[in-house]
């Protein structure tokens, strides 16, 4: 029983019951320093492989950078391995739907990882309408020694052959290669927002604005359509699917949230259409928080299972929740993201921000969520000891292990030193992604069109 | 929650989120644009309630004032099931326009047909709860602000949809009232917009594209029905509608018309417009093609219903001029939705973007989907040629609203 304790411990400093409090330190920062951004450069999705040893960005360009955690002695690193540039490779390209006339944007919504099964990597990358496989493999031996032809390639003349040898492998500098090995197209009528991998390791789903399918990974020229709420006239339509993902233990549930609010389970034994969900997860409105509104900052813009698949969470505009699986009528914890942006959706409403889709993490322990804000804030809530933090993602503070210093918005009245009021905020930073290593407190927070990494303080 | 910007700024705002969507790479973002429809019904909801309010007020105060006949002949003429309102709208006055006396019944009867208009909207609303539709429901919200939205809100209340209970063909139910228009605002003419926010299923082929009413209807109640004539600016407002389901049978509707240029209300009797449509071989409906200009509805508006019309002398000139101007797209409207339908089957997924925004807009899209105003046609009825005239001179406002979708 202690051993299991101790080992927790060693990972994950949020210890029940107090403790100090995990001190989140710079680490790194990728990509460009202008101010002025690239749009094709803007991160559109961040994610950690299974193991945290890889971490992949995807951009509106349609590119997927991937990086590799440095190998080190940790007894005696200071710090964890940093991420370098492993592989970068073109995901998906600008396509253009000659029949109904519409551009498909090359920008990638998801990305997932496979779990590893061999030397090479896998991933899934989807952009509106098309996902694929991507194999990543390293090579780092080639063969040498061919006997028709020579080191660089020019082929010998095979009258000068003259003996006979047989090649063999020699050390090489690394190369990665990412190829695609699958692609999985023409099965969404609208945008994809959602993939999710089975934890079957077989199969995944993948989820657009009404219908939900379901591929097997070998099989790419059909999928099994699971979810389908397109009313039979569009004009009542009165809701759209936000999210989904696989439970990451049943094989057979998965979720679905909705621009109402409402997340869906489902269970796929039920019947071959999903239609029907098996829980639905709704919370009452606020009757006293009614707005013009009200609509738009009740859609859910991500879900996301915890590690342990007792509970899972939801991120709306203003706010965080987490539900127990058990119960459907309201969730167990709400945490207020940015309250303070209540009194302001009418003007971001007028430029979009209200529209802003934020997305949300867990820790490896479940014991943390993580949600972005804007102004570049980005929020951790303790589950345990109800504690909340605001850090900022800047590059004011670019000094490795320099301890990030909590922020604090200030609301209305009298704004206190070090503290920003709601008013100064910059709207046109916000943070929609990040991401949490599964098992250390390694953290990847996607500015606009940077990629910062933080990791706890260690002594 | 205080909102800085009121119900008006928040239409026209939406309006125009919903009308740059259309450019953005990627196509129509459906869940955007749902989320911006349910502000629009919001907002909507709203306004709706203020006007309520206001021409409650100034009912008050003309109670007493006004001998009552005006009204119940209204009321008499009102098509079953029509709400008065629907036949109600007397012809737009402008700013200045209009006299004091004629101002009075109008703010009465505008006060009635809002009256219905809520009544319908609180039935609507009922029947949204099981089966909601709040889309077609803000779609008819999205009134017609122009892409650009000056904030002529007037028309928006009315347009908002108030669709058929879910499922259920109207006849003989009231369908969209027209907009009940505030009590004459001096709001300058919206700048041609050509959009109609109209419920969706507008099939009327006398609706004409409804631009912002600048100064809503108004007017003296007794102003006969004008015919929609389109001009250059169009200033057409849009009746009730028969659902869709009707249009099968015959177009069915029946459809007022206002020409906010001659102020000039138009009510096209049921059927009428059909046969014409189907007379001129030209009807969509019939599967032929471009139906000929508002040809039927120039017979149609020679029917001028309005009870008021005999004591308006005014207006039955000018109907009288007008009648045989049916409104280049008021007539064509159901036949348009007709043949877009048939163009794109629900089964395309982007004609279901598109008949999205459609029913954001109002029907009037689908007619500038579908087909140009065929001005070489056979020699039609006169009013038909003026109706061509029409169509033409509006042809700008249609390309313009073309170009928005």
């Amino acid at each position: 029983m202690y051993s299991k304790l101790h080992e927790n411990n060693l990972n994950f400093p949020f210890r029940a019951g107090g403790g100090n409090d995990i001190q989140w330190c710079f680490s790194q920062v990728k990509g460009a320093v202008d101010d002025d951004v690239a749009e094709a450069d803007i991160i559109s999705t961040v994610e950690f492989n299974h193991s945290g040893e890889l971490l992949a960005t995807g951009d509106k360009g349609g590119r997927v950078v991937i990086f590799q955690q440095e190998q080190e002695n940790k007894i005696q690193s200071h710090s964890r391995g940093e991420y370098n540039v492993y592989s970068t490779f073109q995901s998906h390209e600008p396509e253009f739907d000659y029949l109904k006339s519409l551009e498909i944007e090359e920008k990638i919504n998801k990305i997932r990882w496979l779990p590893q099964k061999n030397a090479a990597q896998f991933l899934l990358s989807t952009n509106d309408k098309t996902i694929k496989l991507w194999k990543i493999s390293e090579r780092d031996k080639r063969p040498e020694g061919y006997n028709l032809k020579e080191e660089d390639g020019r082929y010998r003349d095979p009258t000068t052959v003259t003996t006979l040898r047989v090649p063999v492998f020699r050390p090489m500098d690394l190369m990665v290669e990412a190829s695609p090995r699958r692609i999985f197209a023409n099965a969404h009528t609208y945008h994809i927002n959602s993939i999710s991998i089975n934890s079957d390791y077989e199969t995944y789903l993948s989820a657009d604005d009404l219908r939900i399918n379901l591929w097997h990974l070998e099989i790419t020229d059909r999928s099994f359509n699971i979810v389908d709420i397109k009313p039979a006239n569009m004009e009542e339509l009165t809701e759209v699917i936000t999210a989904a993902e696989f439970h990451p233990n049943s094989c057979n549930t998965f979720v679905y949230s909705s621009s109402k609010g409402t997340i869906r389970l489902c269970d796929m034994r039920a019947s071959a259409l999903c239609d029907r969900h098996s829980k639905l997860f709704e919370e009452p409105e606020d009757p006293s928080n009614r707005s013009f509104f009200s609509e738009i900052i009740s859609s859910i813009s991500d879900v996301k299972f915890s590690h342990s698949g007792r509970y899972m969470m939801t991120r709306d505009y203003l706010s965080v929740k987490i539900w127990d699986l058990n119960m459907e009528n309201r969730p167990v914890e709400t945490y207020q993201v940015h309250e303070y942006l209540r009194s302001k959706l009418c003007s971001l409403y007028e430029n979009d921000c209200i529209f802003d889709k934020f997305e949300c993490c867990w820790n490896g322990s479940d014991s943390v969520v993580m949600t972005g804000s804007y102004n570049n804030f980005f929020r951790m809530f303790d589950r345990n000891t109800k504690r909340d933090i605001t850090l900022e993602a800047s590059r004011e503070n670019n000094k490795p292990r320099t301890v990030l210093k909590p922020r604090k918005v200030c609301a209305s009245g009298k704004r206190k030193k070090d503290e920003i009021s709601v008013d100064s905020l910059d709207f046109n930073k916000k943070i929609l992604h990040t991401a949490w290593h599964p098992k250390e407190n390694i953290i990847a927070v996607a500015t606009t069109n940077n990629l910062y990494i933080f990791q706890d303080k260690v002594n | 929650m205080e909102c800085a910007l009121d119900a008006q700024s928040l239409i026209s705002i939406s309006l125009r989120k919903i009308h740059s969507s259309r450019t953005q790479r990627g196509g129509i973002k459906l869940h955007k644009n749902l989320l911006v429809s349910y502000v629009l019904r919001n907002a909507r909801q709203l306004y709706l309630s203020e006007r309520y309010a206001e021409l409650y007020r100034r009912q008050q105060q003309q109670q007493q004032q006004q001998p009552p006949h005006h009204q119940h002949q209204h009321l008499a003429y009102a098509a079953p099931g029509m709400p008065a309102s629907a036949a109600d709208f007397g012809p737009l006055q402008l700013g200045g326009g209009g006299d004091a006396e004629a101002r009075e019944p109008a703010a009465r009867h505008q006060l009635h047909q809002l009256h219905q208009l809520h009544q319908l909207h609180l039935q609507q609303q009922l029947h949204q709860h099981q089966h909601p539709a709040p889309r077609g429901c803000a779609a008819a919200a999205a009134a017609g602000a122009p892409a650009g939205g000056a904030g002529a809100l007037s028309e928006l209340p009315g347009c908002a949809a108030l669709q058929p209970p879910h499922g259920a063909p109207h006849r003989g139910q009231p369908l969209e009232p027209l907009q009940p228009g505030p009590a004459p605002l001096p709001l300058p003419l919206p700048p041609p917009a050509a959009l109609c926010p109209r419920d969706p299923r507008t099939p009327a082929a006398c609706s004409a594209p409804s631009a912002p009413p600048g100064a809503a209807p108004p007017a003296a109640a007794a102003s006969p029905p004008a015919s929609p004539a389109p001009a250059s600016s169009p200033g057409f407002y849009r009746g009730a509608y028969p659902a869709p389901s009707d249009f099968g049978l015959h177009c069915s509707s029946q459809t007022t018309v206002l020409d906010l240029d001659t102020h000039v209300v138009t009510t096209v009797e049921n059927g009428y417009l059909h046969q014409d449509c189907c007379a001129s071989a030209h009807c969509p409906c019939c599967g032929q093609g471009a139906p000929g200009p508002g040809l039927s509805s120039a017979a149609g508006c020679k029917r001028k219903y309005y009870p008021g019309q005999e004591e308006e002398e005014d207006d039955e000139e000018d109907a009288g001029e007008l009648g045989a101007e049916p409104p280049g797209g008021a007539p064509f409207a159901p036949c348009k939705r007709a043949r877009f339908e048939d163009f794109c089957p629900d089964s395309s997924p982007d004609a279901s973007n598109i008949s999205n925004l459609i029913s954001i807009f109002g029907s009037g899209f689908s007619g500038l989907v579908s087909r140009q105003p065929d001005s070489s046609e056979q020699p039609p009825p006169l009013n038909g040629q003026l109706c061509a005239k029409q169509a033409l001179a509006s042809l700008g406002a249609w390309t313009r609203a073309i170009v928005a979708f």
